[in-house]
């Protein structure tokens, strides 16, 4: 059993402190102003840590990724489920949904700046707009993966508003705007980069930009590293969110 | 007997009719929201914003103007022969590095960790470290198209080429074919809905890093024309722009369905999108 273990697990170590040993290797022989070794990036990650740039970076991005999310579901699943009820709603908004779900929106950022300016307001705007159109299309196709004849013998039966939502609607579109949920959970990471990079600098996108632009390599680094294992965790939460509900899903 | 026949005639025709009412009734709901929707931007913009805001009147306005401007055709061909460049790289590697990952357990264990890092890691950050490694440069752009698209195309085929049915393998071997033949002939076709789908993602992906790319780098293109635009406050010209990535946009994720549906049609399309 242990050694089964080992065996399953063995590939993915030796996949890691190969990596780990390439990158040190790679660093150690290539001029700092493009590459730095795995040791030094910790290093700086450290001191960077240690002085406190970090935590408050970390924080201001969270702050903006956590606001803009939570602003793209509240907008994002209660539209949806009316645009699930309301079927003439749904016919007439669905292709602009898709056309707006579709669309780069970082094309959009150089129109938010020039209209709204610095500041908080116009950042959460964009990691909004960058995580609201997952939740409403996946929500929509959703609504369209339900039967008609379901809802029909639901009413045929003379359930009521709350039992229809309950044991048909929900159960069939959750799922789906789960799956919208994990996409907005990437997409709104990419939103708040690119809202620190192109409106006002603060954040990770501040820590990045500065320190590419004194030349610190290894703060370009450790700050990469970070966004990297946050991005994977939080796509493992995604994940996770989704799996839970796909269990409904026939 | 025949009561029952005529029944289910009556309840087919009625099936068709309804159908076909819902089709055509279909335009006439898009049409009305189509057309409150710009009559609420319109009324918006005029009544609250200033006047360089755009507005769908001001923008249809500006839509001959750009489309025939030359600075905006170099720019438009611009960025989508990077695009164009970066997606068939994209392709070839990234549909190799799927085949490996989905048909050998070794070369999977030791790569997944790393594709599902760079997957997950906002791929818009490795500008900066893109423009010291290849300056701001075309180069840096079709780098960032490249690491914005790949890792949606190589998961994707790894997980096509992981569900060929064991069938196919079986008779592919006991009809002795070599491991490349099985390759190609048998896994590759069989993870073609896959790719597709894996393209579709890569394709958003790819414009979007694009832009981005010209944003940051100011490397001339359809990024930096709207950049440059709306800076200057030339905002009607700016979106027609966006409309034309937009259109883009819509454009790739219509040609992957219809490509789907035209060339795979034993291929039932699930909600698989990363």
């Amino acid at each position: 059993m242990q050694s089964k273990a080992l065996r399953r697990h063995a590939p993915f170590w030796f996949s890691i402190f190969a990596g780990i040993a390439l990158w040190e290797v790679a660093g150690r022989n290539s001029s700092p102003a493009f590459m730095v070794p795995f040791s030094t990036t910790i290093a700086r990650l450290w001191q960077l840590t240690v002085s406190g740039n970090f935590i408050s970076q970390l924080v201001d991005s969270a702050k903006l990724f956590l606001a803009g999310f939570g602003l793209a579901l509240i907008v994002g699943m209660p539209l949806g489920l009316l645009l699930a009820r309301i079927r003439i709603l749904r016919v007439g908004v669905e292709p602009y949904i898709m056309i707006l779900y579709a669309t780069p929106m970082v094309a959009l950022i150089p129109f938010i700046l020039s209209m709204m300016g610095f500041g908080f307001a116009p950042k959460l705007l964009v990691v909004f707009l960058f995580a609201v159109f997952p939740v409403l299309y996946n929500t929509v196709e959703g609504a369209r993966s339900i039967k008609p004849e379901l809802i029909e013998v639901a009413k045929s039966f003379r359930s009521s508003e709350w039992a229809l939502w309950r044991e048909v609607m929900l159960p069939y579109t959750l799922p789906y705007t789960m799956t919208g949920v994990r996409q907005a959970i990437g997409r709104a990471l990419v939103g708040m980069i690119a809202a620190e990079f192109f409106l006002s600098a603060t954040g990770f996108g501040q820590l990045i930009m500065s320190a590419s632009q004194n030349f610190d390599t290894g703060g370009v680094f450790a700050s990469m590293l970070v966004i990297g294992l946050l991005g994977v965790a939080l796509t493992r939460l995604g994940l996770l969110i989704e799996q839970h509900f796909a269990r409904w899903r026939q | 007997m025949t009561e029952q026949a005529l029944s289910t005639a009556v309840a087919a025709g009625q099936k068709t009719q309804s159908a076909s009412s819902g089709l055509s009734g279909a335009w006439l709901p898009r049409l009305i929201t189509g057309f409150v929707i710009l009559l609420t931007w319109e009324i918006v913009v005029r009544v609250s914003a200033p006047a360089y805001v755009a507005k769908p009147t001001t923008v249809i306005l500006a839509i001959p103007k750009v489309l025939t401007e030359p600075a905006f055709l170099q720019a438009l061909g611009s960025t989508l022969v990077a695009v164009a460049e970066g997606l068939v790289m994209t392709i070839v590697v990234g549909t190799i590095l799927g085949l490996l990952m989905g048909r050998s357990i070794t070369f999977d264990r030791v790569f997944r960790v790393y594709i599902n890092f760079f997957n997950a890691m906002p791929m818009i950050v490795v500008l900066p470290l893109f423009s010291l490694w290849f300056g701001y440069s075309s180069g840096a752009r079709i780098a960032t198209i490249i690491f914005a698209a790949i890792f949606a195309i190589t998961m994707n085929v790894a997980d096509g080429a992981r569900s060929v049915p064991r069938d196919y393998l079986e008779v592919s071997r006991s009809f002795r074919s070599g491991r490349l033949r099985t390759l190609i002939d048998i896994v590759l076709p069989s993870s073609m809905p896959y790719l597709l789908a894996g393209f579709r993602l890569a394709a958003g992906r790819a414009l979007i890093g694009a832009v981005v790319a010209e944003f940051f780098l100011s490397v001339g293109g359809i990024g930096y024309y709207i950049l440059y635009n709306s800076r200057s406050y030339h905002h009607n010209e700016a979106f027609v722009g966006v409309l034309l990535l937009a259109a883009f946009g819509v454009g790739f994720e219509l040609l992957v369905n219809w490509s789907t549906r035209h060339f795979m049609p034993w291929y039932r399309r699930d909600e698989k999108s990363t």
